[in-house]
C-alpha cells in the first residue's frame, strides 16, 4: 500500500530562547492509504500541534510533511488552502458546523468552495443518507443535537473525497453512548470508502481495534500505546 | 446562487440588529441628502422661478445704452415667431415718489422702484399679475398697482384710493400724476413687486418723455432649456444694434451667487452625513467580522482561501448597500412628493420649487452604494488576515 502522508523530522518549537518550548520532536512516520491511525497522548503533549500541521493549518518550524507525494511544507497560501480543500477532510470536537447555514448546505460547503461539480447535491445527499440524517438535511445546522451535528461533520469531511479525514477529539464533546455511534460510523466509513482516518483521541479504549496507534509524549511521537513496545517514531 | 453571497446574506440577515443599524446609516445618509436638496434646492429654484416669473423672464433683453429704442411691437413679434418662445414683453422702470392722503394726513414716499408694463403682453409673459391679490391689475393708464409693503407705507393704501405720483422725465423735469389703486400686489417670498409699483407702460413713457423706448424685454419660453440658443439667435439676428441678452442664469447671477454657494455648503454637509453613515457601516461591520471569527476559521480549514472571506464580506456591503440605497432613496422619494403635494413652503411663504432631479437621485443612492462597498472593504481585508486555527478557538 502507498504512503498518502509522510512526515520527515517533522518539529514545531513555540518561543525563543528561555522560552523555547518544544511542542513536537523530531517526528518521522508515514501512513499508509485506507488506514485508521489514532494519535493518542495525555493532555498538552503535542497531538493537536500534530493533527494541525498535519492538517496545514499550521506550519511546522523544521522537517518536511509531505501528502500524496506533494511537499506541503513549500506550498502558498492559496495552494495550502485548495490542498486542505480537495485532499484533506476535517472533523473537529465540537463539530464546528456553520450554524448559518442548513444541513444539507454544511456539508455541501467544501465542494462548493473547490467549485460545485455535477454530482454535488446528490453525493452530499447520499453521505447524509449514510450517516443517518436524511430526515434533517434541510435543519438548521444549530438545531440538531451534538451527536447529529458530529454526523454532519463527518460527511462534511468525507464530501470531497478527501486523501484523509483528520478528527480531533470527534468524541470529546460527547456522551458515551452517542460517543460509540459515532466511533463505528467513522470505522465502517472507513472500511467503506478505504479512506484514511487520522483520529487524535485522550480516549484509547472508545476506539478499539484501529490499524495503529501512534502515542506522542513530551512532543516525541511513538509507535504504539503499550510502554512496554513503544518504539520512537524519530 | 454562490455560496459566498448565500452565505453573506445568511449572516446578516441572522444578524438583524447589526442589518437594521447598518441600512438605517446608508438610509439616513441618503435622506439628509433628499431633505437637503428638496429645502434648499426648491428654495434656490423657487427663487430663480419667481425672479423668471416676475422680472427677467427666461430670456431679459436691455440695450447697451440703457433704453431700447426699437419698436417694441416689432421686437415681441419677432420673439414670438420662434417655436419655443412662449411670450415677450416690454418693461420700462423707474422711481417714484409718492403721496396719498388717508384720513386727513398726507402721507409721502420716496424711491419707490415703479415699472410700467403692456399688461395684456404681460400676463402672458409674466404671473407678477396673479401677484394682485386684492383688485385687478394695470388694465388702463390712469390705474396703478401698489406693492403691500408700499401701500402699507403710504397708511394703507387700498383699492379705490387715489395716489399721486411723481417721476422725473429725461429732462429733469418733475411729472405728477394721479392714479387710481387698481390692485395690492403680494407675493410669498417677496420676490415680486411687493415694494414697486407697477403702472401702465405707455403712461410711464410719457412722463419718463421717452415715448416708443422699452427698458427691457422679457422672453419667456415654452421650453427653458433652449435660452441659450434663442439668445444666440437673437443676437445673430440683430448684429448691428447694441443689443445684450441674458439667460436667468447670467442675468440673475448676482442675487444667486450667494444661494449658490449656500446649496454648496449645504450639500457639503449632506455629504458629510453620508461619509458619518460609511464609518458607522464600517463599525457595523468590524463588529460582524468580529462575530464570524469563528465561522471564518472553520472555512479557512475545509479550504476557502482568503479571496473568499474578502468577497463574503464585500457581498455583505454590498447588501447592505443596495438595501440601504433603495430604502433610502425611496424614503427620500417619499419626502420629496409629500414636499410637492403640500406645495412646502419656505418660512411658510414662499413655495419650494420641487423637482424630481433623476440624475442627482440615481447619482446619490450610487454613491451611497459605493461608500457601502468600500466602508466594508477594510473589516472584509480583516476577515482574510485571521489565522484558520487561531480563529477557530474563539467562542
Amino acid at each position: 500500500m502507498s504512503s498518502v502522508l509522510e512526515l520527515v523530522n517533522v518539529s514545531k518549537i513555540y518561543g525563543e530562547g528561555d522560552s523555547e518550548v518544544k511542542a513536537l520532536d523530531n517526528a518521522s512516520f508515514s501512513i499508509k492509504r485506507g488506514e485508521i491511525v489514532l494519535i493518542v497522548g495525555s493532555s498538552g503533549s503535542g497531538k493537536s500541534t500534530l493533527l494541525n500541521m498535519i492538517g496545514l493549518l499550521d506550519s511546522p518550524t523544521n522537517g518536511q510533511i509531505f501528502i500524496d507525494g506533494t511537499n506541503t511544507t513549500s506550498l502558498g497560501d492559496n495552494k495550502i488552502s485548495s490542498f486542505r480543500n480537495t485532499k484533506l477532510g476535517f472533523i473537529f470536537q465540537f463539530s464546528n458546523l456553520l450554524t448559518d447555514l442548513s444541513v444539507l448546505e454544511n456539508v455541501l460547503l467544501p465542494i462548493q468552495i473547490a467549485g460545485l461539480s455535477s454530482t454535488a447535491e446528490k453525493d452530499a445527499k447520499d453521505l447524509l443518507k449514510a450517516v443517518g440524517l436524511e430526515t434533517q438535511m434541510h435543519k438548521r445546522a444549530n438545531k440538531i443535537s451534538g451527536g447529529q451535528a458530529q454526523r454532519v461533520a463527518i460527511a462534511r469531511g468525507l464530501i470531497n473525497k478527501p486523501s484523509i479525514v483528520l478528527a480531533d477529539e470527534p468524541t470529546g464533546n460527547l456522551d458515551s453512548v452517542t460517543s460509540g455511534t459515532i466511533v463505528q460510523l467513522m470505522k465502517s466509513m472507513a472500511k467503506k470508502l478505504n479512506q484514511t482516518f487520522i483520529i487524535v483521541t485522550h480516549d484509547r479504549e472508545h476506539f478499539g481495534d484501529v490499524d495503529r496507534v501512534i502515542t506522542i509524549k513530551d512532543g516525541k511521537a511513538f509507535e504504539g500505546d503499550q510502554p512496554s513496545t513503544m518504539e520512537v517514531l524519530a | 446562487m454562490d455560496y459566498r453571497l448565500r452565505l453573506a446574506k445568511r449572516m446578516l440577515f441572522n444578524k438583524k440588529g447589526s442589518l437594521i443599524g447598518a441600512v438605517l446609516a446608508v438610509t439616513i445618509g441618503i435622506l439628509v441628502i433628499h431633505v437637503n436638496f428638496v429645502i434648499f434646492q426648491g428654495l434656490f429654484d423657487a427663487i430663480v422661478r419667481d425672479i423668471s416669473d416676475y422680472r427677467n423672464g427666461d430670456i431679459l433683453v436691455t440695450d447697451e445704452a440703457d433704453y431700447i429704442d426699437k419698436s417694441d411691437l416689432s421686437l415681441v413679434n419677432w420673439f414670438e415667431r420662434i417655436p419655443f418662445v412662449e411670450a415677450a414683453t416690454p418693461r420700462l422702470s423707474s422711481t417714484a415718489e409718492m403721496n396719498m392722503t388717508k384720513n386727513g394726513k398726507l402721507i409721502e414716499e420716496t424711491r419707490i422702484p415703479i415699472v410700467g408694463v403692456d399688461p395684456f403682453r404681460d400676463i402672458r409673459a409674466s404671473t407678477v399679475h396673479e401677484t394682485v391679490t386684492e383688485g385687478n391689475y394695470v388694465f388702463s393708464r390712469n390705474t396703478i398697482v401698489l406693492g403691500s409693503n408700499v401701500a402699507r407705507d403710504l397708511g394703507g393704501a387700498q383699492v379705490g384710493d387715489s395716489v399721486k405720483v411723481l417721476v422725473t422725465d429725461r429732462y429733469g423735469q418733475d411729472q405728477i400724476r394721479r392714479f387710481t389703486v387698481s390692485g395690492i400686489a403680494n407675493s410669498p417670498g417677496g420676490q415680486g413687486f411687493d415694494y414697486s409699483a407697477v403702472i401702465h407702460i405707455d403712461t410711464l413713457r410719457d412722463m419718463m418723455s421717452r415715448s416708443g423706448d422699452t427698458g427691457s424685454l422679457m422672453v419667456k419660453l415654452n421650453d427653458p432649456s433652449k435660452a441659450d440658443e434663442v439668445k444666440e439667435f437673437f443676437l445673430r439676428s440683430f448684429p448691428n444694434d447694441d443689443f445684450l441678452a441674458e439667460t436667468i442664469e447670467e442675468s440673475a447671477e448676482e442675487q444667486l451667487a450667494g444661494f449658490r454657494s449656500g446649496i454648496a455648503m449645504i450639500s457639503m454637509i449632506g455629504y458629510f452625513g453620508m461619509g458619518s453613515s460609511a464609518f458607522a457601516i464600517l463599525t457595523i461591520q468590524m463588529m460582524l467580522v468580529n462575530g464570524k471569527t469563528k465561522e471564518i476559521g472553520i472555512m479557512r480549514a475545509i479550504g476557502a482561501k482568503r479571496k473568499d472571506i474578502l468577497i463574503l464580506f464585500i457581498f455583505q456591503g454590498i447588501i447592505i448597500g443596495a438595501i440601504g440605497a433603495c430604502i433610502g432613496t425611496a424614503a427620500g422619494l417619499g419626502y420629496t412628493v409629500y414636499a410637492d403635494i403640500t406645495k412646502m413652503s419656505f418660512n411658510n411663504s414662499l413655495p419650494l420649487e420641487v423637482t424630481y432631479n433623476w440624475e442627482k437621485i440615481i447619482q446619490t443612492a450610487l454613491t451611497s452604494f459605493i461608500l457601502a462597498i468600500i466602508s466594508s472593504l477594510y473589516p472584509s481585508y480583516r476577515a482574510t488576515k485571521l489565522l484558520p486555527v487561531e480563529a477557530m478557538r474563539s467562542v
